[in-house]
């Protein structure tokens, strides 16, 4: 097991580079964070819609997004789309693969959400007067969010470890840098227990605030 | 895009990427196997009275849960030579996808022991059966049908994940392609058509488990009325 002492020498440089890539990797999580929000919001009320073709269009959305990995579809946006002329650079890329990849799942749990929501609600609503997409705004979504939010907590956790991904196509996140660093230094061992801590550093709180999160909207339920 | 030549081409693809598919079906099969036998340990474990091994249950799934798969996959490839571990890329992606799938099996086996009624273990014991006894015959296969339907989603995750062992140069679907792709450069067609070959295998599965999951709620409702 040799090599702690160029890890020692080497440590201060090491970290750096790794924080660096940390910093992209939260670009690349909330980046893609935000297309799945949208973009699963967009499905998630196509699902609920009563247009058949809306809600078709959305299930072939879901179907097919959540039976493909989404390392086969980061490669389809960065090399596929590069070899028929559109060229996203890495970062960009690695957020619309992660966002399209997540909307689909997003789908389905905004699609829960509004179930979840009293139908009464919805026809309060359209009785005093408000068009179907202002009741879907103004007060079924509102509803709806809380009921989510726990599994969007979730899905971001799942997200930060799975934009580790975005190293493959040559997004310079977390796991890239580590990547670089262990082709210079030879240090894998040590480098990636490095990688593994600075990942539990991030996914550890956001997992205790999101358990805090769906014991908060428990109790809310209950009140 | 989609021309005769590309048709030809694919059909020059399609051996080797079914090959492939076989060998990500092979992965796939054998890190499940793993996966629900050592999940099983881990969820015995962290339900022990023994608080040591309890609580090394526990961190080992925080890890698990807590880093992504990539990088266990690197520390298991390139960091356990260190240690004089060498495996090849197949055998450690078997491994590493294992053990990261016996983190989130464990706790589906938690959920489903919890959710059988803690009266039918009292009633086992009560009739003299040890703790093992009792789980063996009373308390699991109650938990089965609770299980069944997260487990089988876990198979559909896991044999997507299994695309992440090409980083490690794991011979299995995704690698074949990125081999065709260095080949051919024609990386749009060779990505298109390796999505829709994880499709046929993924598809069918989830649609298995939605139809299980659906069967297991009906009959538990039969049960209930009767």
């Amino acid at each position: 097991m040799g090599g702690w002492h160029r890890f020692v020498d080497r440590f201060p440089e090491i970290v750096q580079l790794l924080l660096t890539g940390a910093v992209t990797t939260v670009v690349v999580t909330v980046g893609g964070f935000a297309v799945s929000v949208l973009l699963g919001l967009l499905f998630g009320t196509f699902k609920t819609s009563r247009s058949r073709a809306l809600r078709a269009v959305a299930h072939v959305y879901v179907e097919v997004f959540r039976s493909v990995p989404v390392l086969t579809q980061l490669f389809i946006i960065y090399f596929g789309l590069a070899s028929v002329g559109i060229r996203l650079p890495p970062v960009p890329a690695a957020v619309v693969g992660f966002g399209l990849n997540g909307g689909a799942y997003l789908t389905e749990v905004f699609r829960a959400g509004i179930e979840a929501v009293n139908r009464g609600q919805s026809e309060a609503a359209l009785a005093i007067g408000m068009t179907r997409l202002m009741a879907l705004r103004i007060i079924v979504m509102p509803q709806a969010v809380r009921v989510v939010l726990p599994a969007l907590a979730n899905f971001a956790i799942g997200l930060l470890k799975e934009s580790s991904l975005a190293s493959a196509v040559a997004a310079p996140e977390l796991s890239f840098n580590a990547g670089m660093l262990v082709r210079q230094t030879y240090l894998s061992t040590q480098i990636y227990v490095c990688v593994a801590i600075v990942y539990l550093a991030m996914s550890l709180p956001l997992s205790s605030a999101s358990r805090a999160l769906e014991r908060h909207v428990a109790r809310g339920k209950r009140a | 895009m989609i021309s005769d030549a590309t048709l030809d081409l694919v059909r020059e693809w399609l051996p080797e990427l079914l090959v492939a598919a076989a060998q990500t079906l092979e992965m796939t099969a054998l890190a499940y196997a793993l996966s629900v036998v050592a999940g099983l340990f881990v969820a015995l474990g962290e339900m022990s009275r023994r608080r040591w091994l309890a609580r090394c249950c526990r961190v080992y799934i925080e890890f698990v849960r807590g880093t992504p798969t990539l990088t266990q996959l690197f520390l298991i490839y390139f960091g356990l030579p260190a240690f004089g571990i060498v495996l090849p890329s197949f055998g450690a992606a078997v491994v590493a996808l294992g053990l990261h799938y016996a983190a989130s099996m464990s706790e589906i086996y938690r959920g489903g022991i919890a959710a059988v009624d803690l009266g039918q273990a009292e009633a086992a014991s009560a009739v003299g059966m040890t703790r093992a006894e009792a789980l063996r015959h009373i308390v699991l296969p109650q938990a089965l049908r609770v299980i069944l339907p997260p487990m089988g989603n876990s198979l559909v995750s896991l044999l997507k994940d299994t695309s992440v062992a090409s980083l490690i140069a794991a011979p299995e679907l995704m690698m074949r392609a990125d081999d065709l792709t260095s080949e051919y450069y024609m990386p749009m067609q060779i990505y298109l058509v390796t999505g829709v070959m994880y499709f046929i295998m993924a598809f069918p599965l989830s649609m298995a488990v939605r139809w299980l999951e659906r069967s297991l709620i009906r009959s538990r409702l039969r049960q209930r009325r009767a």
